[in-house]
C-alpha cells in the first residue's frame, strides 16, 4: 500500500513541472536603444546576419512552417528594412552562416545538416540577386557546416569552415581556398573540438577557435611568424566554463590594445522561451597562458553572437530572449573593486555597471541571434520577428 | 536489391520452423528459438504540413534464441532485429522522437540482444549475473512485448536499450534488486555497435516489489552519460521511473500504470525534463482480444533535416526549438485466425487520436502550424505471424524476470501477449 502512495506522489509531481524563464529589467543606468524598423520573418526562423552598406542578408535556420533554407535579402537604406529578394537554397535544410567578403565580390553561405553540408559560393555582381557560382562539398564537410568565416590571410581569401559531428565522424575544422571562388581547394582540416566547433575568428594572422568544453585555442596561421594557414600552430589555449561558442577579438582602434578576446557562452535553450551563457573576458596579450578575467552574466538569458564598435569601446551583444546588450569594455576590466569580484577572482561587468543600453526588451517575444553594427546603425536578427533595425548606444550617455 | 534483401528476410524468418528446433531438450541444454514480423499498413492525417501520408511496412521482424543449460544455472539469449531492413526510412508514429527519427518510429540495431546469464536459485531467493548487449536494468518492458503495434512516444523515456550491460540482480519471494553498468551512447543507426571507449559510463538500478503473483510494482533510476553524442561531452540525462504491473493468473487480461521522467544535465545544472503517464490495458476473450492506452507524453522539438522525418544526430548544439506535450489515445482489436501449430496470426486494427500543445511559452515551434492541425488521427491494419517461441517479457535478465523457470514457460504460451 505504501508503493501505491509513493507511486502516487510521484505521479503527482507532473504537474509541478513547471518552467519560468524572464529575464529581469535592465539596470536603471542602461539605455534603451530606439528601435527604428523591423522586417518581419514569420514562416522561417532568422539566423544570421551580414550587412554591407544599405543591404542586408539575414539566413534562416531550422524548422518552423517553412525550412530554414532561404537567404532573405533587404534593403536597409531607410529605417525600416524592406524585403526585395529571396534565395532559396536546394538541399538545405537549414544554413549556418553569411557573410560578404572584404570587397564585396562574394557571398559566402554555410549550409547543414547531414548529408548536406556545403557552402555556396555567390556572386555579388548584384548585390541584391546573387548568383550562384559553385557550390562546394566535400565527404569532410558533409556532416554540416556549421559557420564559414571568411578572411584574407597574406593577401590571400580563405574560408574557415567549423563542421558538425555526424554520421560517426568527430567535429572538425575545414580550411579552404577561395583565391578561386569557382574552385575552392582544402588547405587545412584537424579533428576539433568537444564534441563541437563553432564559430572562428582570424584577424592578424591568428585563429581563435571556439571548442566547446575545451574552451579556446589560440592558433597561428601566419601572425606570429611560425604557423601558416596550411599548418596552424597552437600558441596557447584556456577554458572559459563549457559550451565557448564564439570569439571577438577587441582591437582598440584609439589605444592600439589587443588585449581582450571575448568569448560568447551558448549553454542550453529553447527557442523563444530561454536561453543561457555568459560572456568570458579573456586577457590574451600571452598568447601563450591566456586567461579569463572578467565575465559579463545577464539574468534569465544567454548570449550568442557579438559585434564590437572598436573606436568606441562598446561590445554589442545578442542576448536572445534578453534582447540585446550594449557593453562598456574600455579600460582595464580585469581590475574591479572586491565587490564585484567573483570568487574565482573574475571581474563582473555587469555588477561594475558597464552595461550601457539594451534593446527589443519592450518589443513582445524576441530572440535575437546576432547583431552587426553597420553604418552608425545596429542590426538585429530575431529569430522569431525577422530583422530589426536600431540606433547605436550613446557612449559616454547623454 | 530491395527484393534480395525481401528473400533474405523471408529465408531467416523461416529457419525456425523446423519444428523440432523450436523447443527441446540436447543433454544439459533447453534450447528455444522462434521469430515473429508484422505487416502493418498505416495512414497518418496530416503526417506533417496537412498532407496524410499511407504507407505499409514489415515491422518488428524479429529471430529470437535462447538457451538453458543446466537446470538454468547459465542462459544464453539472442534476438535478432530486422528492422535495419524493412524500415529503415522509419515507421511512421506521431510524436515519437529518437536516434535522429521524429514522428516516425527508428528502426532497431540488427543485434537487439545478445547476453549471457550466470545464476543461482535456492527456493524463492536467487542471483545472477549477465553481460552482453541488451537492455538496461531501467524502466518498463519493451513495447515489442506489450500489446500495441504502434510503440508508445515515451520509448526514450521508459526504457535503456540496446547498451553494453552488466547487470547483477538479486531477489526474494516478494522483492528483485537489480543493478547495471552499461554505455551511455544511443546507436546511431541499425548497425552500429556500443561505443567502446563509452562501456561502463552509466548506470541504473531497478526495485521491484512482487505483493502478489499478478501484481508488480517498480521504481528505477538511471544516469546516463551524454547519450546523444556518442563521443561524448553533450548532455547527460537523470531518468526515473515508477509502474504498476497488473496481469491475471490466466494471462488474458493485462494492466500498465506508469510514470517516467527524463532531465536533462549540462555538468551539475538541470536544463530541461521530459515527463510521461502512460496507461495501457488489454484484454482477451477467446480468440478476441481489445486494448486501450493513454499517453500523455512531453518531448522536445528539434531541427530536421531535408528529410523531415528526421534530426541532426548528435545536434550541434545544446538547445531546443521548443517542448510539446503530446496526449494520444490509441484502441486497439485482434482476432486470432486458427492456423497449424506452431505458427500465430493475428489480424489487427489499431486507431489513435494525438493532441499536441507546446508547453514553453513563449514558444519558437507552433505544432499546430507546422502539422497543419491540432490534431492527427492513426490508423494502423495488419497482421501478426510468430512462429516457435511466443514473445515474453522484454527488458529483464536472470533473477529479475518476475517469473523464473516453470512460469516463465507459462508467460510464453500467454496468448495476445506479444
Amino acid at each position: 500500500m505504501r508503493c501505491f502512495a509513493v507511486f502516487g506522489a510521484s505521479l503527482a509531481v507532473l504537474a509541478c513541472n513547471a518552467d519560468n524563464v524572464t529575464p529581469p529589467p535592465p539596470p536603471t543606468e542602461s539605455q534603451a536603444l530606439p528601435v527604428l524598423g523591423q522586417g518581419a520573418v514569420s514562416d522561417r526562423y532568422t539566423g544570421e546576419l551580414w550587412v554591407r552598406g544599405n543591404i542586408a542578408y539575414t539566413t534562416t535556420w531550422g524548422t518552423r512552417a517553412n525550412q530554414g533554407n532561404a537567404i532573405n535579402i533587404w534593403d536597409v537604406s531607410g529605417n525600416v528594412p524592406t524585403l526585395v529578394n529571396t534565395v532559396i537554397v536546394p538541399n538545405a535544410a537549414t544554413l549556418g552562416d553569411v557573410q560578404a567578403s572584404d570587397d564585396g565580390q562574394l557571398l559566402i553561405v554555410a549550409t547543414e545538416y547531414i548529408p548536406n553540408g556545403s557552402i555556396m559560393i555567390y556572386s555579388l555582381a548584384d548585390p541584391t540577386n546573387p548568383q550562384l557560382i559553385t557550390r562546394y562539398a566535400t565527404a569532410l564537410i558533409s556532416p554540416g557546416v556549421h559557420t564559414a568565416e571568411v578572411q584574407s590571410v597574406n593577401g590571400k581569401l580563405y574560408a574557415f569552415l567549423s563542421i558538425d559531428p555526424g554520421g560517426g565522424n568527430p567535429a572538425r575544422l575545414v580550411i579552404v581556398d577561395l583565391s578561386n571562388p569557382a574552385a575552392p581547394t582544402q588547405v587545412f582540416t584537424a579533428e576539433m573540438g568537444s564534441p563541437f566547433v563553432h564559430d572562428v575568428y582570424v584577424r592578424d594572422g591568428i585563429l581563435i577557435t571556439a571548442l566547446w568544453n575545451l574552451g579556446i585555442t589560440i592558433w597561428d596561421i601566419g601572425g606570429a611568424g611560425a604557423g601558416s594557414v596550411a599548418n596552424p600552430i597552437a600558441l596557447g589555449s584556456v577554458s572559459t566554463g563549457g559550451q565557448a561558442h564564439n570569439v571577438w577579438w577587441y582591437h582598440n582602434a584609439l589605444t592600439g590594445e589587443k588585449r581582450y578576446a571575448f568569448v560568447g557562452q551558448e549553454g542550453q535553450g529553447s527557442v523563444g522561451f530561454s536561453s543561457s551563457g555568459d560572456i568570458h573576458v579573456v586577457d590574451v596579450s600571452n598568447f601563450a597562458s591566456p586567461r579569463e578575467v572578467a565575465f559579463y552574466h545577464l539574468e534569465g538569458a544567454g548570449t550568442h553572437n557579438f559585434s564590437v564598435d572598436e573606436v568606441r569601446g562598446i561590445l554589442y551583444a545578442a542576448y536572445y530572449n534578453g534582447g540585446v546588450r550594449a557593453i562598456d569594455i574600455t579600460g582595464d576590466l580585469s581590475s574591479c573593486d572586491a565587490a564585484n569580484r567573483s570568487v574565482d577572482g573574475r571581474c563582473d561587468l555587469a555588477g561594475m555597471g558597464r552595461e550601457l543600453a539594451h534593446g527589443l526588451q519592450d518589443q513582445g517575444p524576441v530572440y535575437v541571434w546576432g547583431v552587426q553594427l553597420s553604418g552608425g546603425r545596429l542590426y538585429a536578427s530575431d529569430m522569431l520577428n525577422g530583422l530589426w533595425k536600431l540606433g547605436a548606444a550613446s557612449f559616454p550617455p547623454d | 536489391m530491395k527484393s534480395t534483401r525481401l528473400y533474405i528476410l523471408a529465408t531467416v524468418l523461416l529457419i525456425p520452423i523446423d519444428l523440432s528446433a523450436q523447443s527441446g531438450q540436447f543433454g544439459p541444454a533447453h534450447v528455444e528459438i522462434g521469430a515473429q514480423a508484422i505487416g502493418v499498413v498505416t495512414r497518418e492525417s496530416p503526417a506533417i504540413h496537412g498532407r496524410d501520408l499511407t504507407e505499409g511496412y514489415l515491422t518488428q521482424p524479429l529471430v529470437m534464441a535462447m538457451a538453458s543449460l543446466w537446470n538454468d544455472a547459465l542462459q544464453l539469449k539472442g534476438t535478432l532485429d530486422l528492422e535495419g531492413v524493412t524500415i529503415k526510412r522509419g515507421e511512421l508514429n506521431a510524436g515519437i522522437l529518437g536516434e535522429g527519427y521524429i514522428d516516425r518510429r527508428h528502426p532497431h540495431t540488427y543485434l537487439h540482444e545478445l547476453l549471457i546469464t550466470g545464476q543461482r536459485i535456492a527456493g524463492d531467493n536467487g542471483a545472477s549475473v549477465t553481460l552482453g548487449k541488451g537492455f538496461a536494468p531501467f524502466g518498463t518492458d519493451d513495447p515489442m512485448a506489450r500489446p500495441f503495434e504502434k510503440y508508445p512516444i515515451n520509448h526514450h523515456l521508459a526504457q535503456i536499450l540496446e547498451r553494453a550491460v552488466a547487470i547483477g540482480a538479486v531477489r526474494t519471494r516478494r522483492v528483485i534488486l537489480e543493478a547495471g553498468l552499461f554505455n551511455g551512447d544511443e546507436p546511431e543507426g541499425p548497425g552500429d555497435v556500443p561505443n567502446r571507449a563509452r562501456y561502463w559510463d552509466s548506470w541504473s538500478g531497478r526495485v521491484t516489489l512482487i505483493p502478489f503473483p499478478q501484481g508488480e510494482l517498480q521504481g528505477s533510476y538511471a544516469r546516463v552519460r551524454s547519450p546523444e553524442n556518442a563521443r561524448g561531452g553533450g548532455e547527460d540525462q537523470h531518468k526515473q521511473s515508477a509502474s504498476i504491473r497488473l496481469e491475471d493468473a490466466q494471462h488474458s487480461g493485462y494492466g500498465l500504470l506508469e510514470w517516467a521522467r527524463t532531465s536533462d544535465y549540462v555538468g551539475s545544472t538541470r536544463t530541461f525534463s521530459f515527463t510521461s503517464l502512460l496507461a495501457e490495458t488489454s484484454a482477451r476473450y477467446g480468440v478476441v482480444s481489445g486494448a486501450l492506452r493513454f499517453e500523455r507524453t512531453e518531448r522536445p522539438d528539434e531541427p530536421r533535416l531535408t528529410n523531415e522525418f528526421m534530426t541532426p544526430l548528435p545536434a550541434n548544439d545544446l538547445s531546443i526549438t521548443g517542448r510539446s506535450r503530446w496526449t494520444i489515445v490509441t484502441a486497439r482489436v485482434a482476432a486470432l485466425v486458427p492456423v497449424p501449430m506452431p505458427f500465430t496470426v493475428e489480424p489487427f486494427a489499431e486507431i489513435a487520436r494525438a493532441r499536441f500543445t507546446p508547453t514553453l511559452t513563449p514558444s519558437g515551434f507552433d505544432p499546430a502550424q507546422f502539422y497543419g492541425a491540432d490534431h492527427i488521427w492513426s490508423f494502423s491494419v495488419g497482421a501478426t505471424l510468430k512462429v516457435g517461441m511466443k514473445h515474453m517479457r522484454m527488458g529483464r535478465y536472470g533473477v529479475a524476470t518476475t517469473e523464473m523457470r516453470g512460469m516463465k514457460m507459462a508467460a510464453m504460451d500467454m496468448d495476445g501477449m506479444r
